[in-house]
């Protein structure tokens, strides 16, 4: 258990620095969310009315940020896996392979790293969201939001992981993400109240965990509880979903990566 | 106790037969060659030896250890240099070997000791704090190996180590894995294409085709049972033609003769007395000899007197087939 620890932080500790290295990747991570809060968060600011009719009192762009927060830690960590593939092409994997550490372990340090660093990158956008004018109530709550973005993040990058794991090429690996990535961001109450939904939408947005996260963090940041879904209940899911996940991942890894590549 | 053990090993994939029956030892402290072409079962053979595939069925020991059941331990005593340079190209040359000591579970008090010992070793200390991406390819490849034998592996296992560098900076490498051998005193398996590589490093040798162990000796003995000197001739051929070769392999020193088009190669010992008894047959026979020549075996001839073909020749049916399948699986 001790030598696991040990492990995982060995290779967390090789992904944070590959990281810490490519310093234009921090700021082109950017700008995606970037345009999110500010182009979509003013070109919708006028269904104000809209987001009022389910009891939130403030602009559209304080709605959203939320959602754009999270649609950062989902990009950033679904898209995190990718050097799985470089790691296995290039012979990194290999290296660590052949070498006395756990295949768990290297899954496990992927994934840690993964969601730090999507946890950076969100609170990058919380920045720029504030210097836009966005407010929070009570700016202590963004530790706690911090912590759920970090926990939140794990559970994506179980599902980055896992897909880099099982896939052969970048192609398929991409396709893959972008088939997973957009709906899941889409079927959340990120950018409209899970109100607005058409029922059978509505269905489908309560499987989906990042609806728990976005309610959550968005109650946190503006203390208007929406969705009628408790704190707790959220936590729940968001912890269930992330133990599923990290599960699956370093299951997956150890079987795919034994295989030739 | 061997460091290297292999009893009827075999992989295949699918109906491909990679590596076929293969039966042999290497002995703690030798540094033992893997010689063969592109797509011989040189790399299939090592990524057995270091894990990264199960064989199919036959068994092979590394330093004591069984691949199949005891592979922990067979990680724990083995360093792996591939044939890619897999250096982290963001990280500095000290940061490189400090991620692999960690892999290795080098003792936390020992690794900077290590690390610096390295470093002067292989010549890189006054770079090591510069980005790898600065490094010219031999020098990637010197940190490459450096890393394979960090935590001091009773078996190095060195996947083709010079391919894709130039002449001098492969030299260079030679010298540093000779130097590293002497030093630290582990067992060398290295595969090669290379002849000379494998004549340069190498105590023993296996010559390795189509997944088949061909013969194992050290280089030496490999040219010297081929007698210690070749001669080629170039003769124009005419109706005696098969009677001049039934004479010549009836002249005592002559050990073997191959042919090759216009071409005649005859092993041979005592060359300088073989040559005058070759113009005696041939001017009885009316042979006309266009060039004569006496050269010294190299490992090239040896390859070829048991191989019949030379290493640079991928083009037997089996290993387009090979290709062909393992492509088939990338691409999947």
């Amino acid at each position: 258990m001790n030598s696991i620890m040990y492990d995982t932080y060995t290779i967390f500790w090789r992904e944070l620095k590959r990281y810490k290295k490519s310093r234009s990747g921090v700021l082109i991570r950017l700008i995606q969310p970037a345009i999110w809060i500010i182009v979509v968060g003013n070109i919708f600011s006028e269904t104000q009315p809209l987001i009022q009719s389910v009891g939130f009192e403030g602009e559209y762009i304080e709605f959203m940020a939320p959602g754009v927060i999270i649609l950062t830690a989902i990009f950033t960590s679904i898209f995190g896996g990718v050097n799985t593939l470089w790691d296995r092409r290039y012979g990194f994997m290999n290296k660590a392979l052949t070498s006395p550490i756990s295949r768990s372990a290297i899954a496990l340090g992927k994934m840690s790293a993964i969601s730090l660093i999507a946890a950076l990158q969100a609170s990058l956008i919380i920045g720029i969201a504030l210097a836009i004018g966005v407010t929070f109530p009570n700016p202590l709550m963004i530790i706690p939001i911090m912590g759920i973005v970090i926990l939140f993040s794990l559970g994506f990058s179980g599902i980055s992981v896992t897909l880099a794991a099982t896939a052969k090429s970048q192609e398929t690996f991409w396709g893959m993400i972008n088939l997973l990535g957009m709906p899941l961001f889409m079927l959340s109450p990120a950018l409209f109240p899970l109100e607005l939904l058409p029922n059978w939408l509505a269905v489908i947005a309560k499987l989906n965990p990042v609806t728990y996260t976005v309610l959550l963090v968005r109650e946190l940041m503006t203390g208007v509880s929406e969705g009628g879904v408790p704190i707790l209940i959220s936590i729940a899911v968001i912890v269930a979903f992330v133990i599923a996940m990290v599960a699956i991942a370093s299951y997956v890894f150890t079987r795919e990566v034994n295989k030739p590549f | 106790m061997y460091s290297i053990e292999t009893k009827s090993l075999t992989k295949s994939f699918g109906d491909l037969v990679a590596v076929n029956d293969v039966s042999f030892s290497v002995e703690k402290g030798e540094i033992f060659g893997f010689l063969g072409p592109n797509g011989a079962g040189k790399s299939t053979t090592m990524m057995i030896f270091t894990t990264l595939l199960k064989p199919t069925s036959g068994k092979a020991l590394i330093a004591g250890f069984d691949v199949m059941k005891d592979a922990k331990k067979v990680r724990e005593n083995i360093g792996f240099v591939q044939q890619e340079t897999t250096v982290d190209e963001y990280l500095s040359g000290r940061e490189n070997l400090l991620l692999q000591a960690k892999l290795n579970h080098i003792p936390k008090n020992e690794i900077n000791k290590r690390i610096d010992e390295i470093l002067d070793l292989i010549e890189l200390s006054d770079k090591q704090d510069q980005a790898v991406v600065t490094y010219s390819g031999g020098m990637r490849k010197r940190l490459d190996i450096a890393g394979g034998l960090l935590h001091h592996p009773k078996v190095l296992f060195l996947d083709e180590p010079t391919v894709g560098l130039d002449i001098q900076t492969r030299r260079k490498i030679w010298q540093y894995i000779k130097k590293i051998h002497i030093e630290f005193e582990m067992t060398i398996f290295v595969t090669t294409h290379y002849m000379e590589e494998a004549d340069n490093l190498c105590d023993r040798i296996g010559i390795i085709d189509g997944g088949k162990i061909q013969v194992i000796d050290s280089p030496q003995n490999m040219k010297n049972a081929l007698g210690n000197e070749i001669i080629s001739l170039a003769v124009e051929n005419n109706s005696n033609h098969d009677s001049f070769l039934v004479e010549l392999k009836k002249i005592e020193f002559i050990k073997k003769i191959n042919e090759d088009e216009s071409k005649l190669i005859l092993f041979t010992s005592n060359g300088t007395e073989v040559i005058p008894k070759i113009f005696q047959i041939s001017s009885r026979l009316g042979i006309k000899i266009n060039t004569i020549s006496l050269t010294q075996p190299t490992l090239d001839d040896v390859f070829i007197s048991y191989t019949g073909h030379e290493i640079r020749d991928d083009n037997s049916k089996f290993n387009r087939k090979l290709e062909h399948a393992k492509m088939k699986r990338l691409r999947a």
